[in-house]
């Protein structure tokens, strides 16, 4: 497996990965015409030709037969072309210490306090290939991906993880404020907002902070609650740094999760080695290795023997990051400490 | 013969009986010995003072039975809202949702606080024996104070308001209070009431929420409280209705109830009322039913009446309603049909 920048012979396996991940995957849309502008746009933004702020970093997972199995996105950054908009869960006290009254109303503030940050977005793996690191390596590959080129990006890297929602697919968070505004269900403007409408809508919302004690008892409950289905994602980026500081999504109330790119563990402890060729054994960890190119990217994961400077890996992995013995490469265990043992 | 006059302390006791009586939500009116004793004497002193214009000065006033001295009845002017502390109400307005790019255009209707109705003067603590409601006696008790005004106009805003109690089910609950007031305070409507009568009012209001409250996000219960009047206040707002007082944007923010306004020049017994001189007559042919007022300021005394009132500059009156308004033969008055 590796994951490299989206090509626009790409197109029918993503339209068969978008039709496979369903309408509530609002950012991969199955129209044909709208994934060949967003494939194209994201080779400009490889080939350097589009600004920080409109900048898509789209990347596939590929297997040895070419079948692109995956994709996951980078951005730029967020909210400056249109502001970008959350709600941080803060508190506001009603206190009057001569009645005994002492209250803290968790409140709700929209900002825009992550413009200029970089989102990673848009993953899913084919259920089928949900196995081994595959789910790892699509996600990481971004990170190390920022490791290399951390000038093309912000601060912080965030994720907006997909907010509670019930059997039917609705969001009691919207349905107990989006909609007394927007007067639509959310799937509605869940599609709009995945067209990049999002900020319209957000613009139909109050500006002045909302007191979660008026929201139903349902919305409450899913305040910074991330849907099941996103627990996987969830895990692997709690596990490289990432944390919830109490901001959320203004529709569904997903968390958005957020580290400094300089907190990142597969980014702080990555490194620059030199590739060798050669046998590493069963026992050696697992590497994540990218080949420190931007057009042509390539990152996989491979067993590998660190010694000093050089990272020794089998034929089979420099082939796949189409790099020579001797080339240097960045890269990082694939899992971080006290994980490799699970993962052996 | 019942009478209007300003309150006095030896209505003290008579008073706190009136208190325990009256409605939850009249929170002007406390059942506590020391908050009314101090209320009538700031009244006194309201009374007394020297007024160029209209501060904090707050007119007390009583209903009582000329026969048996029985206090029925207590009313209320404050001269300025939001003198000595800031008055605040519930402003009720769309909140403007529109997307040019989405073509959305909607209102929202939310409630914010706010201190728009500083500076008017406020008819409050409206309160009346239970077997005196919707007799002449009411209509009495809320308009004299309406023909003080007229009296005093120098003491008063050039614009009137007044809040009527909103709607609490028979056990005290108001779904209004639960929905909002409830959050921040975690007190019973009724206990909050309370407060506000010993408190000041303006000091629970600072609790209340800063930011706007959006009506849809209320339970329907709620929603259905905003301008409700409660069956027990809806004499006191129909007798003003009738006044050519109208509601507004505004709302209590304790629970809902609405707010009523008037400019002083369309008040109907300020614009209708006119000045006469009494003269004393043991006969009285009485054409219709009028409200009576002496115009004075500390011996402000005002009836009902039977009188027989021309286009004459005076008005016959017997020696009961000279002695009633404390008056004699020759003194000017001020009527008003009722």
């Amino acid at each position: 497996m590796i994951v490299r920048p989206v090509a626009i012979t790409d197109l029918p396996s993503l339209l068969d990965l978008a039709r496979c991940a369903g309408p509530g995957f609002t950012s991969l849309p199955a129209n044909e015409e709208r994934l060949a502008h967003r494939i194209r746009w994201a080779q400009r933004t490889f080939a350097g030709q589009v600004e920080r702020a409109d900048a898509d970093y789209l990347f596939v997972l590929e297997d040895d037969d070419r079948q692109v199995v995956g994709i996951s996105a980078l951005t730029g950054a967020v909210g400056l072309r249109e502001p970008w908009y959350n709600y941080r869960v803060g508190v506001t006290v009603s206190a009057a210490p001569e009645l005994g009254i002492q209250r803290q109303i968790p409140t709700l503030f929209l900002n825009n306090e992550m413009t200029g940050q970089s989102e990673i977005c848009s993953l899913f793996l084919h259920p089928a290939q949900r196995h081994g690191h595959n789910g790892r390596l699509l996600s990481l590959a971004r990170l190390l991906f920022v490791a290399e080129f951390s000038q093309l990006f912000g601060e912080k890297l965030i994720a907006e993880l997909r907010g509670h929602a019930d059997e039917h697919g609705c969001s009691p968070f919207w349905d107990s404020l989006g909609r007394h505004f927007f007067q639509k269900d959310f799937a509605y403007a869940d599609q709009l907002s995945g067209m990049g409408n999002k900020s319209f809508i957000a613009e139909l919302m109050p500006r002045q902070p909302l007191y979660t004690c008026l929201l139903t008892q349902q919305a409450q409950a899913v305040i910074g609650r991330a849907h099941p289905n996103t627990e996987p994602a969830l895990r692997i980026l709690g596990a490289e740094g990432f944390s919830h500081k109490g901001y959320i999504d203004i529709f569904d109330g997903g968390p958005v999760i957020e580290a400094p790119v300089s907190n990142i563990r597969c980014i702080r402890d990555s490194q620059s080695l030199v590739l060798a060729v050669g046998s590493p054994d069963e026992q050696a960890p697992v590497w994540l290795i990218h080949n420190r190119r931007l057009e042509n990217c390539r990152v996989t994961s491979a067993r590998g023997h660190h010694n000093g400077h050089s990272l020794i890996v089998d034929r089979l992995a420099a082939k796949r990051l189409q790099v020579q013995p001797g080339d240097t490469v960045r890269a990082v265990p694939l899992l971080g400490q006290g994980r490799q043992a699970v993962a052996a | 013969m019942l009478a209007l006059r300003p309150v006095q302390l030896s209505d003290l006791q008579q008073l706190q009986q009136l208190a325990r009586d009256s409605l939850v939500g009249v929170t002007s009116l406390p059942d506590d010995t020391e908050c009314l004793r101090e209320k009538i004497l700031d009244s006194c002193a309201s009374f007394d003072a020297d007024v160029q214009s209209p501060g904090g000065e707050n007119y007390f006033f009583v209903l009582q039975d000329l026969v048996s001295g029985r206090l029925v009845g207590c009313s209320e002017i404050l001269a300025s809202t939001g003198c000595n502390e800031p008055f605040y109400s519930l402003r009720n307005r769309p909140f403007s949702s529109a997307s040019r790019e989405l073509n959305i255009r909607h209102g929202v209707p939310a409630l914010s606080l706010c201190q728009d109705l500083n500076g008017q003067t406020l008819l409050r603590g409206f309160h009346i024996d239970a077997e005196r409601v919707r007799t002449p006696e009411s209509e009495l008790l809320s308009r004299a104070r309406l023909m003080f005004i007229a009296a005093h106009p120098q003491r008063f805003a050039d614009s009137v308001i007044t809040e009527i109690v909103g709607f609490s089910s028979e056990d005290g609950q108001s779904p209004f209070w639960d929905a909002i007031g409830q959050h921040f305070f975690d007190l019973p409507y009724a206990e909050a009431e309370r407060l506000c009568g010993l408190q000041s009012r303006t000091f629970l209001a600072e609790l209340m929420p800063q930011y706007p409250i959006y009506v849809p996000m209320l339970p329907p219960a709620a929603q259905a409280c905003i301008g409700q009047v409660h069956p027990d206040g809806q004499e006191a707002f129909d007798i003003l209705a009738r006044e050519g007082f109208e509601t507004n944007s505004y709302v209590d923010l304790f629970d809902g109830g609405p707010t009523l306004h008037a400019r002083i020049a369309n008040i109907r017994s300020i614009a209708e009322s006119r000045m006469a001189s009494a003269r004393q007559s043991r006969q009285i042919d009485a054409r219709g039913r009028y409200l009576v007022s002496n115009d004075h300021l500390g011996n402000y005394r005002a009836i009902v009446a039977e009188l027989d009132v021309g286009p004459e500059a005076t008005v016959p009156l017997t020696p009961g309603m000279l002695a009633a308004l404390n008056i004699s033969d020759g003194q000017p008055i001020r009527v008003v049909a009722l």
